[in-house]
């Protein structure tokens, strides 16, 4: 509504701003608190009219927690850019993270308290005050706390602290929710190298790097950082122009930036790496003592090694030649300091832990474990022990448990935050299902997500521009590091951050928190870091100490280095196996994170639907990449619709013929297929997760979404596919090139 | 004066598209639609290509940012009958939008595609509008925008140096695609300062590997790229830089 439009209507009717409430959802208009804006009295204290305030705060950890500024004008929130100052990033940042604007002003945000008023799932919700939502949740808990269930994302620092004292106090169970790979991931971080936290890279001073498909540009862990490595990588350095070999069954859009591709059959990443082990050992290309802690992850012995995993007993597994293997292994042996990093793909097979321990040991036998131009490994957070730093998501298999405790009635009341269990879950997880047969739901989502709307509260959490925050990013830079998140502009609608609501609902539970506010445990937090008497951070007092943290986005110590590692349990080599007969069900079928909408918690933001994928340049949707000669074999091309068909079940897709899709994969981006999440992620393409078997990875029982079969149908109808390719004449020219190439210097 | 210019170096492009989105914040560029990309009407002052080269499984895909080119001897200038497509004393080709009548000559005699017309009027639900970037107008429907190398940087930078009595310095405000970028692939700056970044690349490295897209058509872009590093890369005649 524009103002004018609000004027007259507030002129017309003695009740104008009744207008803005009871519908829920701000719609297209500006909540009636904001009006306020035009009053002196109501002014942010340090708004100063025509002139820009920029804040530092931190992106969302799904994105790598760095550090952001945010430039506001009058008020607003206008642009993110990277925090030049942040360790992490050096001022550089993403798109997901440009976009976060659009999330505190979309217009489909939960603009209050909402209490259903229809059936469940009717999506029919009235406004109420927060007393009543408050009390209501509390009488809840205090009926069944120990049939109470808390669903979060990780969580660490502030709200980490927040939430494990609330959940300590109460009684009630708590579960986190991420994607399965990293659960994967960091088991395979603790095993391998004895941390709890992710890695990062030292690239800048690395000559090869050797991803087995991990997309660690786009959507793996920490892009920015890594990115960022990588251009100092690639042209930084005067004498060395770093190598980058990608091995994997997609050219993804990282891939796409490598040297060499090589494909390989999804999940043959770990028998890859071991081969490569067995080459750089028989050639005498590592010495010797470098392999115990390699040998010591794996549980193998170097007898067992070179009679199991030479070149041409698993080439043909892998979809290699062994002279390809030789290869890789020798340039990994001899260009160093060369890096192997897996991920992604690799640890959503049904061996994906070994695939990862594989890859990552590899890092031992050529000495790059903590060394330079090595993989870095973290330190642990540097916040008091009895915090959950890093805290890891549950697998896949405790998700199956806690549906079914839900549906037999064991749980009664499920409170989530932020996580969307209902979509990011497989339907097989059975969820959904249980979900919608809860006892109660409260969901503390800013949208209507799916589980949202399967809720009988909504009680929307505020936006990460509007909220306090104190969190430890992980991966990060090798050290210590935390990042302060603070609100850049006032609440946008009546919402309240998740920290202060559970600390509201403590006291009314008669169990206080050691906090007043979200705000005062970000301060704290901030006073632990000032009692450790290092990092960057130095001032007189408390309040200086807080302000000055604030200004630069956060506290780190560059002394503050991972100890030694060390293997701390092994991992058996492993086959990958799938679901579904290879005659029956021809192809693999490859789901993958998408590069802007990730796994589909950034689907309800407008730029990043309209940013094209990089490879296929597809947008607004969901499509299939099919081989140009597997196409032409079963006669499809670009836009023709064709059916999924797993041993799960089925989906109609257009087709995207890619001329670099293996024959026999499938790939299917996620990210979409959302039946809610506001108006730009509702109904558009289909959620891959909906075709994958339940199949779990067999060490760490998480979702191995890789690990299902496929077969295609005809359906003998079109679909125009929204993309950017051919929207203007673009072509390689002959005589003048659009994209040059040159050698390297020799 | 300044002569603005940019370096963007295409090894170190990973075809991430947060130069896309960094330009559609800070330029208000309308939302692109699902309808808008099937009408083939979608708006990227800055844009992301891909070309595919070879066949399975020796394939690459090779990205490349594209930019106006802010050519010296632009074709798009001479042809607006209004005078909304001008060259500013900067080295900046500049559209003036409220001369703009929309006859789309200069989107014509474009060879990079980078103009764009308003074929409808941009909207945005009223809460997205409160990210709008004050400092850029919202081009009305008929009109042609285009990338301005972030004139309102620039604006914002030499009234500051002015109010402050002294010279710009070298690389005291960048544009938003460069800003974003996380490889540091785009550089942008004053080609006439001998330390900006951009001069010292424009002396180095773009003597080694540097060319212009569309060269030989001689209108002297103020973009210049550098190659895309290949171990497999033919070996290459000389070619004219």
């Amino acid at each position: 509504m524009r103002r004018r439009e609000f004027l007259k209507l507030a002129a017309t009717s003695a009740t104008g701003a009744v207008l803005f409430t009871g519908c829920g959802s701000i719609g297209n208009g500006n909540p009636p608190s904001e009006f306020k804006i035009e009053s002196p009295v109501w002014n942010p204290n340090d708004l100063r009219y025509g002139r820009d305030a920029w804040f530092a705060t931190a992106a969302p950890a799904s994105v790598g927690g760095y550090g952001i500024i945010v430039r506001v004008f009058e008020g607003r929130a206008k642009k993110v850019e990277g925090n030049p100052d942040f360790p992490i990033n050096f001022g550089r940042s993403c798109a997901k993270a440009q976009a976060l604007v659009q999330e505190l002003y979309h217009p489909d945000r939960v603009g209050a308290p909402l209490r259903l008023a229809g059936q469940r799932g009717s999506g029919q919700y009235r406004a109420v005050g927060w007393d009543e939502a408050l009390g209501e949740v509390a009488s809840l808990i205090r009926q069944a706390p120990g049939s109470t269930l808390l669903v979060t994302e990780p969580l660490n620092g502030a709200l980490g602290a927040i939430v494990e004292q609330f959940v300590r106090a109460t009684g009630i169970q708590h579960a986190s929710l991420e994607p399965d790979e990293r659960v994967v991931l960091r088991e395979a971080m603790r095993r391998a190298f004895g941390v709890e936290s992710f890695p990062t890279l030292d690239l800048a001073n690395a000559r090869l790097l050797v991803s087995f498909s991990a997309d660690f540009l786009h959507t793996w862990i920490s892009p920015v950082q890594f990115a960022r490595a990588y251009g100092a990588f690639r042209q930084g350095r005067p004498a060395v122009r770093g190598t980058y070999y990608h091995v994997g069954p997609r050219l993804s859009g990282t891939a796409a930036n490598a040297d060499r591709w090589l494909p390989i059959r999804p999940g043959a990443e770990g028998l890859v790496a071991l081969s490569m082990a067995q080459v750089m050992l028989e050639e005498g290309l590592v010495e010797e003592t470098s392999a115990v802690p390699f040998f010591q992850a794996l549980g193998l012995t170097p007898d067992q090694l070179a009679t199991d995993f030479a070149p041409e007993r698993v080439a043909e597994a892998t979809g290699l030649s062994a002279e390809q293997i030789r290869e890789l292994a020798r340039a990994f042996a001899e260009q160093r300091p060369s890096i192997a990093i897996a991920g992604t793909s690799a640890a959503a097979s049904t061996n994906g832990l070994f695939n990862l321990v594989a890859v990552f040991a590899l890092n031992y036998l050529v000495g790059s474990v903590g060394s330079e131009g090595g993989l870095i490994l973290n330190p642990a957070s540097p916040l008091p022990d009895e915090l959950p730093a890093n805290r890891s998501g549950d697998a896949y298999r405790h998700w199956v448990e806690l549906a079914q405790q839900i549906a037999g009635g064991q749980i009664t009341t499920v409170l989530v935050h932020r996580a969307n269990p209902v979509y990011s879950l497989p339907p097989a997880s059975g969820f959904r299902d249980a979900l919608r047969g809860a006892g109660s739901v409260v969901s503390f989502s800013s949208f209507r997500d799916e589980t949202t709307m399967l809720a009988d509260l909504v009680l929307p959490d505020q936006t990460l521009l509007e909220q306090w925050g104190l969190v430890v990013p992980d991966p990060g830079p090798g050290y210590e590091v935390v990042a302060v998140q603070q609100p850049v502009v006032n609440p946008f609608v009546d919402s309240r951050a998740f920290g202060d609501v559970l600390i509201q609902l403590a006291a009314q539970l008669g169990q206080p928190l050691p906090w007043p506010n979200q705000e005062e445990a970000v301060r704290a937090l901030a006073d632990a870091l000032r009692g450790l008497g290092r990092g960057n951070v130095t001032a007189e007092n408390p309040r200086a100490y807080f302000v000055t943290m604030q200004a630069q986005g956060g506290w780190w110590d560059e002394r503050a280095r991972a100890g030694e590692a060390r293997p701390q349990a092994a991992t058996a080599p492993a086959n990958p196996e799938f679901a579904g007969e290879p005659g029956q069900f021809p192809f693999y079928l490859l789901p993958f994170p998408s590069d802007s909408l990730g796994y589909g918690e950034f689907a309800h933001l407008p730029w990043l639907q309209g940013l094209p994928e990089p490879v296929s340049t597809n947008v607004w949707g969901t499509w299939v990449e099919i081989n140009p000669r597997t196409a032409r074999d079963i006669g499809v091309e670009t836009g023709d619709l064709v059916r999924v068909v797993t041993p799960q079940g089925s989906a109609e897709l257009p087709v995207y013929v890619n001329p670099a899709a293996m024959p026999d994969v499938l790939s299917v981006p996620m990210g979409q297929g959302h039946t809610a999440f506001g108006r730009y992620a509702e109904g558009r393409g289909v959620n891959p997760l909906e075709l994958v078997a339940p199949q779990v990875e067999r060490e760490t029982g998480a979702l191995a979404w890789a690990a299902t079969r496929c077969r295609l149908e005809l359906t003998g109808r079109r679909m125009r596919i929204a993309r950017f390719e051919g929207q203007i004449p673009a072509f390689q020219l002959e005589e003048f090139p659009i994209v040059q190439v040159t050698r390297p210097r020799s | 004066m300044p002569r603005w210019g940019m370096v963007i170096d295409l090894d170190r492009c990973i075809g991430c598209g947060a130069c896309v989105v960094a330009c559609q914040a800070e330029n208000n560029v309308p939302i692109n639609t699902e309808d808008v990309y099937h009408q083939r009407r979608a708006i990227e002052w800055i844009r992301l290509e891909r070309y595919w080269e070879g066949e399975y499984p020796d394939i690459k895909a090779r990205y490349i940012p594209v930019p106006c080119m802010h050519c010296q001897n632009a074709p798009c200038e001479p042809v607006c009958p209004v005078y909304a497509t001008y060259h500013t004393s900067e080295g900046i080709n500049m559209q003036v939008y409220n001369r703009c009548i929309g006859t789309r000559y200069c989107s014509i005699n474009c060879q990079w595609h980078v103009r764009f017309f308003n074929f409808w009027e941009p909207k945005w639900p009223d809460s997205l509008k409160n990210q709008l970037n004050p400092n850029v107008t919202v081009r009305s429907r008929g009109v042609m925008e285009k990338c301005t190398f972030c004139i309102q940087r620039i604006v914002k930078a030499e009234h500051q140096a002015k109010l402050e009595g002294r010279q710009l310095r070298a690389d005291e405000f960048t544009t938003a695609c460069a800003q974003a970028c996380p490889t540091d692939a785009i550089v942008f700056g004053d080609l006439d300062n001998p330390e900006s970044r951009v001069a010292r690349l424009v002396s180095t490295a773009v003597n080694e590997r540097g060319y212009r897209l569309l060269e030989d058509l001689g209108t002297e872009p103020s973009v210049y790229y550098l190659k895309k590093v290949d171990l497999e890369a033919p070996v290459e005649e000389h070619s004219s830089h």
